[in-house]
């Protein structure tokens, strides 16, 4: 790769002020993350240079509360992740487009009417009330996504939302939301769909996702779905738990653990298990990749993981302090599930002291009821064969 | 007095060891699993899981025992005597058990005076028994999919998806523990209630006289005759 092919970039990146070493550094980064040597590095860079002549990419919203747009921008203080997400022909965001009204509906028409371009879907699909819950010049937020979708060379969905329906299908779900993928497949269609859940998306997985698919054409190979694991998620983000790598895990194998909030333990940085941390059970590499420019992420900042990059999140993690989900009991309403065992235990055990008190008033304690002297079955039988 | 003789050939000793093995075991997991579920004490996370880790294998261990010894030992299958047949027949269908499921369950409510007649297991007493292992199994199927090293296995993801996932399955283990804790507190009860003879013999291998029965389950000596 000529050195010259850098410069557009290069130069781009020093006007909004990121040094050549910062974005090789970011470049490094995703290439870890894409699970590749650093070798890798400058046919990354490459890639992110000649990208904006590649593919096209297209940002719908759907049902959502337009917090992955707000984790992606960053407005105040655009990083490199942003700067590169730019560059990478992001021709239509609604949210954030310059252009506005019908002007930026003909922008993405004119994407659209042009196969193989990249869709990224923000929000669940809203399927309830004949899917007006959403509407966009015109027409229905399902009508958009039909619409777009059986063109895209491939799906990105962001954020939990849509991926399943994240917390707009928690219960009682009014608006019907779904993910991505299940409407997709109701209606139909088959264009392949890369999940990546979590409340907002971590703008370093879309980043790294783009140049997977994207500029390292593993998408026209086929190779990204192998990356993919059963829910659609590149394995290589969803693979392991937040337990697995988590920085307090030292604390949780010593027993160090924070009870109560304000406390000593807390300020220690103890291990936020007994506060209701999803950390275990939750598949993403938060602890590795971290998040606002890779500063921090909730369990560093003091926060039990709530289990956002889950499936059906809002529902298996809530409460979000309890160590396990509440189950919704009809007529009872939302109860932990010790209580419900507590409760069955309770009338067990005062089943089982009546019971022993009706042995003692039977005499039945010290060495049981005589034996009946044959069985009752026999008894009838015999009675039966007398009669006859 | 009409309790039947507690023989040692109603529990060789082997299965006098596998059943203290299961005890200590289902403890040590409980005792641990309610630490795992919240670590009520500080400082014993890694104690605790290193203990239910290690019992969960003694426990499986000692079912796989069990079942080879129900092939291989021979045990009385009726209380009151000495004479023995291959332990695999107390677990099936016996002809002293036929037909009385039903005054089983009246002499347990009180709708019937007399003892039924039984094998070494009463009706009830086997079902509860037998639906012990389905337990266990569910116990380690559930455990597994929870435990960081199996959690990945595709028999075991295939269940957590069909129920809903970790957290789901999490509660279902949950559940099946207090399933151990139920059918524990009922199995003491109804084992010491009429006396100790039972337990005197399964813990401490020490035999008890009382009531001898042939084959019909008809008293035929024995003390208290």
């Amino acid at each position: 790769m000529a050195h010259e092919d850098h410069d557009a970039i290069y130069d781009l990146l020093a006007a909004r002020g990121v040094s050549r070493r910062d974005f090789l550094a970011y470049c490094g980064s995703i290439a870890a993350l894409l699970g590749l040597s650093e070798a890798y590095v400058p046919q990354i860079a490459a890639a992110v240079n000649r990208g904006a002549r590649l593919k096209p990419a297209i940002w719908l919203n759907g049902g959502a509360c337009t917090g992955c747009t707000e984790a992606i921008a960053q407005a105040d203080s655009p990083d490199v992740a942003t700067i590169v997400l730019e560059i990478l022909s992001l021709d239509f965001i609604e949210t954030l487009s310059m252009a506005q009204g019908e002007d930026a509906l003909a922008a993405a028409e004119a994407v659209f009417e042009e196969p193989g371009y990249i869709l990224i879907y923000e929000g669940s699909v809203m399927k309830g009330f004949d899917g007006n819950a959403l509407r966009i010049g015109g027409i229905t937020g399902l009508e958009e996504l039909e619409h777009a979708a059986p063109n895209a060379a491939a799906i990105v969905a962001v954020g939990s939302c849509a991926v399943d329906g994240g917390f707009v299908m928690a219960r009682p779900n009014p608006a019907d939301a779904t993910g991505v993928s299940m409407y997709l497949q109701e209606k139909g269609i088959d264009t392949p769909v890369v999940n990546l859940p979590t409340c907002p998306v971590n703008p370093e997985w879309v980043v790294a996702i783009l140049v997977d698919v994207l500029l390292l054409g593993t998408l026209e190979t086929g190779a990204i779905l192998d990356k993919l694991d059963r829910h659609g998620r590149p394995k290589y983000i969803f693979g392991q738990t937040i337990h697995d790598n988590c920085p307090r895990r030292g604390h949780f194998e010593n027993g160090n653990f924070v009870y109560e909030f304000g406390t000593e333990q807390e300020a220690l940085g103890y291990c936020l298990y007994p506060v209701g941390c999803k950390g275990p059970q939750t598949y993403t590499n938060c602890p590795i990749v971290r998040w606002n420019r890779r500063a921090s992420w909730c369990v560093e900042a003091g926060s039990p993981c709530i289990g956002c990059g889950s499936l059906d999140w809002v529902d298996v993690g809530a409460p979000f302090l309890n160590r396990h989900r509440d189950l919704p009991l009809p007529e009872v309403g939302n109860t932990q599930p010790n209580t419900i065992a507590g409760v069955v235990a309770g009338i067990a055990a005062a089943g089982l002291a009546v019971h022993a008190v009706g042995m003692k008033a039977t005499g039945r304690t010290s060495g049981g009821a005589p034996y009946e002297e044959m069985k009752e079955r026999d008894k009838k039988r015999m009675k039966k064969g007398g009669g006859e | 007095m009409a309790h039947p003789a507690h023989y040692r050939e109603a529990h060789p000793f082997i299965f006098v060891m596998t059943h203290w093995i299961n005890l200590v075991s289902i403890v040590a997991l409980t005792i641990s699993g309610f630490y795992i579920h919240y670590p009520f004490l500080p400082g014993l996370m890694s104690v605790m899981r290193g203990m239910h880790f290690f019992f969960m294998f003694v426990l499986l261990i000692n079912l796989a025992v069990r079942i080879i010894g129900a092939f291989t030992v021979k045990s009385a299958t009726r209380l009151g005597t000495r004479e023995v047949d291959t332990d695999i027949k107390n677990w099936l269908p016996q002809k002293l058990n036929r037909g009385q499921m039903w005054p089983w369950l009246k002499y347990y409510l009180f709708l019937k005076k007399e003892h039924p007649i039984g094998a070494k297991y009463g009706v009830l007493q086997k079902i509860a028994y037998l639906f012990t292992i389905p337990l266990t199994l569910a116990a380690a199927y559930t455990g597994f999919a929870i435990w960081g090293p199996t959690m990945d296995w595709g028999f075991l993801i295939a269940g957590t998806d069909a129920v809903g996932g970790p957290m789901a399955m999490r509660i279902i283990h949950y559940y099946i523990m207090w399933g151990f804790i139920l059918f524990t507190a009922i199995h003491i009860y109804l084992a010491n209630i009429e006396g100790t003879d039972p337990s005197k013999l399964i813990f401490k291998w020490e035999e008890t006289e009382g009531l001898q029965f042939d084959a019909e389950g008809r008293v035929v000596g024995g003390k208290g005759h």
